[in-house]
């Protein structure tokens, strides 16, 4: 088990986790339409920042604000975990090192490159690491920015929706990108109160790279290994991943009645922030803890490869 | 269009990596799906990019494929009656 | 936990278990010669890109060596690099230079490291984990190994960083 002692989002709803939660509660979305954004692309809806950010300094500024003074970013016992999918121009270990330098952290950072799933599993390999003793703080940073690589590929998948994404719709159409950077703060100390990570678990599909599986069977195992010892009563709220892809929410569907889940709350936050890669499970983590104020938070994400991922959170 | 039959199947083998296969093994009227060359859905939105590429024809939306690449002869078809290059 | 087999492939060599296999070829053409020589009927070798040839190839070899006293096959494939998916990420980007911009979907999904993991998996019907780190050194990744949950893994370094540049060393890994 380990304890969550920070967090922040940036995204073009806001900056901080406070302020980012105060717009979803509010109804504001980040998604508009890009006519002009990038050459030769088609217009499309995305939730991006008005001025174009830079990724090292996006990262540092999501790691400052969650760190909110406290400097255990210097300790030798702290690692940087980044879980991103296309970082700084393609380049993923550079950035990394640049964000860890910046903060003079001794220790080589992990980089968490599993596709949309990256986000839940950078939380689950700080979870790892902390519970080997291998270190005492663990800052998990998930981040990406759009770029026309990105949007001429998801559109030549033809799974971007020209209007905001509607998850778990009959009439859903696709998904909208969108760029943000969030960090969590774990630690291994015990701490009174908060959320507590507690269980954690990544299963792949075997079945297709990029269309998901019609059993859910990745995300069905990932749902019963995270609760086992629990009741689905026992679970205030579920984040599922809710691209709005026809296939991929209907694949979720499938997972979640396997396991029982039918009846639990369930979040999808792509109408708000779109899907931010690798750092969409940071912030949904995130905004699910501080809706929920308390309780058990369980967080979901599938992706290309047919890697699927999950994570239990409690706070009494 | 017996010659861009021909030219066509040139180009589904070239642009989905058919490594061992020459236009010869490809039979216009089998299935490209499924039962026949057993092409996927990623093959799919690659032959509608082919299309765009060589022939000029933009396909909104993947559904409409479906008839479209019934064999190898629909597909040319098609073309033939949509080309713009 | 225990290294039951280990292969390193470089661009000219092969060495299995501590014994090289004689290849003719070098580069890119000695992964298809080892697909034709050891695999032969899985013809969607073909259409991955250089990373997961490479990671497919070993593991196709890595797995077809007995087991060593245990049954059930492996459960999780555990891999890393330094430079993520970066040359097929190049060979994307020349389908979207401006004034030919034909996005490829066929390349596209290669631009995830992760891929290569998906594509073991569902070679050998693998359910459980599989996940992709970026580190500098190896050595990064047998901590993050010594922590990951597995009966039994395929776990290692699988490297493609351009055309005819790669480094695989993998092993299959048992826990008790």
């Amino acid at each position: 088990m380990v304890y969550c002692i920070g967090h922040s989002i940036i995204s073009p709803l806001g900056e901080g986790s406070q302020a980012n939660v105060e717009a979803v509660q509010a109804g504001r979305s980040g998604l508009r339409l890009y006519h002009n954004r990038f050459a030769d692309v088609e217009p499309f809806c995305a939730s991006l920042f008005d001025t174009p950010q830079e990724f090292v300094p996006l990262c540092i500024c999501s790691v400052t604000c969650a760190l909110n003074d406290s400097q255990i970013a210097a300790l030798p016992e702290t690692i940087f975990i980044l879980s991103t999918t296309k970082g700084d121009n393609l380049d993923l270990l550079t950035p990394a090192q640049a964000i860890v330098q910046h903060f003079g952290n001794p220790n080589p950072p992990v980089v968490v490159s599993n596709a949309c799933t990256s986000g839940v599993c950078a939380q689950i390999t700080a979870k790892r690491l902390l519970e080997a003793g291998l270190y005492k703080h663990a800052i998990v940073i998930g981040c990406d920015i759009q770029t026309r690589f990105i949007v001429s590929g998801f559109q030549a998948f033809k799974a971007l929706s020209p209007e905001p994404c509607r998850p778990f719709s009959p009439d859903r159409q696709g998904l909208n990108l969108g760029e943000a950077a969030a960090t969590i703060i774990y630690t291994a100390e015990p701490q009174p109160g908060g959320w507590k990570l507690v269980a954690g678990s990544i299963h792949n599909d075997a079945n297709h790279l990029s269309a998901p599986s019609r059993t859910g069977e990745g995300a069905y195992r990932c749902l019963t290994d995270v609760m086992a010892g629990m009741q689905p009563a026992d679970i205030d709220l579920l984040g599922v991943h809710g691209t709005a892809t026809p296939y991929n929410d209907a694949m979720e569907r499938t997972a979640i009645e396997r396991a029982g889940l039918q009846d639990v709350p369930v979040s999808a936050l792509k109408p708000f922030f779109g899907h931010t890669m690798g750092a969409a499970g940071v912030v949904e983590t995130i905004i699910g803890m501080e809706i929920l104020k308390h309780g058990t938070f369980v967080k979901m994400l599938s992706g290309f490869g047919g890697v699927n991922a999950a994570i239990r959170l409690t706070c009494e | 269009m017996e010659q861009l039959i021909e030219q066509l199947k040139a180009q589904i083998i070239e642009a989905l990596n058919f490594e061992d296969m020459t236009p010869a093994d490809i039979n216009t009227d089998a299935p490209l799906f499924g039962e026949g060359l057993g092409l996927d859905s990623i093959d799919a939105l690659e032959l509608i990019m082919l299309m765009d590429r060589e022939y000029g024809i933009k396909l909104a939306d993947p559904k409409a494929g479906k008839a479209i690449f019934q064999s190898v002869r629909t597909m040319a078809e098609y073309i033939q009656a949509n080309r713009t290059k | 936990m225990r290294v039951t087999h280990d292969i390193e492939i470089t661009t000219s060599s092969v060495i299995l278990d501590g014994q090289p296999i004689v290849v003719q070829q070098t580069g890119e053409k000695m992964l298809v010669e080892l697909y034709r020589r050891f695999v032969g009927d899985y013809p969607k070798f073909f259409k991955m890109d250089t990373l997961s040839r490479l990671g497919f190839i070993a593991a196709e070899l890595l797995l077809k060596q007995p087991a060593a006293g245990n049954q059930q096959p492996v459960d999780a494939v555990i891999l890393a690099n330094r430079s993520a998916s970066i040359k097929n990420d190049r060979d994307y980007l020349a389908t979207i230079t401006e004034g030919n911009y034909y996005p490829s979907p066929a390349l596209f999904v290669y631009t995830l490291p992760n891929i290569v993991t998906g594509e073991i998996a569902i070679r050998h019907g693998i359910q459980g984990e599989t996940s992709f780190y970026i580190l500098d050194t190896p050595q990064q990744l047998n901590a993050i190994i010594a922590a990951t949950p597995f009966q039994s893994a395929l776990a290692g370094w699988c490297e493609c960083s351009a055309q005819d540049k790669f480094y695989a060393k993998l092993q299959t890994i048992w826990n008790n």
